[in-house]
């Protein structure tokens, strides 16, 4: 099996990969080049764990190949850390103890990073529907919601 | 997955001539959300990939001109879910595509993908059979149009050639007093295979009482497979809506039914909720109309 060359742009920097045409986008982003906030969970689409954005939309990066992603924008937790929408959030996460093992926390983060750009304040619903496709393994979600809340709001309900 | 090659066409002509080449072990991905875990589970073992995902500019579109609805094979659940074009008479798809996996998933999975992978656990295929949806398939030896009903032929088995792709799925809107509903249930809200998805398509007589047509699909009539529930359609057409129609009609989708039984629930189960869906969707068509149930 022959290797190419592609190129992902990570969190703003063009990373040249070298990839089989197997290769899952979350093993790169993973082994690669060390993202270690992408989780793998289920491995088929059923648990969300390893959400981050690509071209700027929440996908399972478990289900992507590599190769299909050439010349993508490729968007982690990691991307984020100095973005003050995903530090609110992240605060916000902290003060009300959505973190419990921790696992999805990532993905919650990323996908409710998300919601928070495209609606600054969300009705339960909305965040409901946003998370809809990351599984808590402790089931803290009420914990969750309310932090996407204020986390959006940057302020309390 | 072992030896594996992934072709990335230029253009939908440059696909199609790839696909000359007639090996059968050429698999078209385009976002693999259906693809890449069967692929993981040895299900299916393709040793090249003709990655279509590229191809946005040919085949990802939601048209509509002289009354026919064109979605382009790699428009995506979330573009369904955005559109306009489904907020009335056409509600059914919107339902559909919000019940569809999570955004996730909808942000990526495709309608192509969605009918090519012809099983029971597209969220997709009733709807489109209850719109008596056509799909067109294209090689480089030219196109043809292939009702949905007959596209299935089998569990993950479809009329597709060797050298042929799927490049759109479309239909005619259904004119007169025609309404649309879905119904899924699976074993939790999200992220999940229904047991039972359910669509209908009912068209009524201007007196918004007399049945036209109605056009009711299931993931499942008999054997694994999404299906038009022939017999209940053909009963209900002419009849006037009312509860015993309702009733009568449950009779006969339960005379037509053979579910089976899996890990997601028992085929008594499925058969009660596909019942209870069927009063459900024409209770919901018949609101709508405005006229009785």
């Amino acid at each position: 099996m022959t290797k190419r060359t592609i190129t992902l742009n990570v969190n703003g920097t063009e990373r040249p990969v070298q990839v089989d045409s197997p290769d899952r986008l979350i093993d790169v982003l993973r082994d690669q080049l060390s993202l270690k906030s992408v989780k793998e969970g289920c491995s088929t689409g059923d648990c969300g764990i390893c959400a981050i954005l690509v071209d700027g939309k929440l996908v399972n990066c478990c289900l992507m190949l590599a190769a299909q992603c050439d010349g993508r924008r490729v968007t982690t937790l990691e991307g984020l850390l100095e973005d003050p929408t995903m530090k609110r959030m992240q605060g916000s996460f902290v003060a009300n103890n959505a973190a419990q093992c921790g696992f999805c926390t990532p993905a919650m983060l990323m996908a409710s990073w998300d919601l928070a750009r495209h609606s600054p304040e969300p009705s339960s619903e909305e965040i409901k529907i946003a998370i809809s496709g990351i599984l808590c393994r402790c089931t803290g979600y009420y914990q969750i919601i309310d932090s996407v809340h204020e986390g959006c709001k940057g302020k309390g309900r | 997955m072992s030896a594996l090659e992934l072709y990335s066409p230029t253009d939908l002509n440059d696909a199609l001539r790839f696909m000359e080449h007639g090996d059968r072990s050429v698999a078209v991905i385009a976002s693999g959300t259906d693809l890449l875990p069967r692929m993981r589970k040895r299900q299916v073992a393709p040793s090249v990939l003709l990655d279509i995902s590229s191809l946005t500019e040919d085949l990802r579109y939601i048209r509509r001109s002289d009354g026919t609805v064109r979605l382009g094979a790699l428009t995506t659940v979330a573009d369904l879910l955005e559109s306009p074009m489904f907020d009335d008479r056409l509600s059914m798809v919107r339902e559909a595509a919000s019940l569809f996996g999570a955004p996730q998933v909808r942000n990526v999975a495709t309608v192509g993908g969605n009918v090519c992978s012809a099983s029971s656990s597209e969220d997709l295929i009733p709807v489109f059979l209850a719109l008596e949806a056509e799909a067109k398939l294209v090689s480089a030896q030219g196109a043809r149009s292939v009702p949905l009903k007959d596209f299935i032929v089998g569990k993950r088995e479809t009329a597709l050639r060797p050298s042929e792709i799927l490049t759109e799925v479309s239909f005619i809107v259904p004119r007169g007093h025609n309404w649309t509903a879905y119904e899924k249930l699976g074993r939790r809200n999200m992220l999940i295979i229904a047991m039972v998805n359910e669509a209908l398509c009912l068209i009524l007589e201007d007196d918004l009482r007399t049945i036209r047509s109605a056009r009711l699909a299931l993931n499942r009539v008999s054997g694994k497979i999404p299906a038009l529930a022939a017999r209940t359609n053909a009963f209900l057409q002419g009849k006037k809506v009312s509860d015993g129609t309702i009733a009568e009609a449950q009779k006969v989708l339960a005379s037509e039914l053979s579910l089976t039984s899996d890990f997601r629930g028992s085929g008594a189960y499925r058969t009660e909720l596909a019942l209870t869906y069927l009063k459900r969707l024409m209770e919901r068509c018949c609101l709508k109309a405005g006229g009785t149930s």
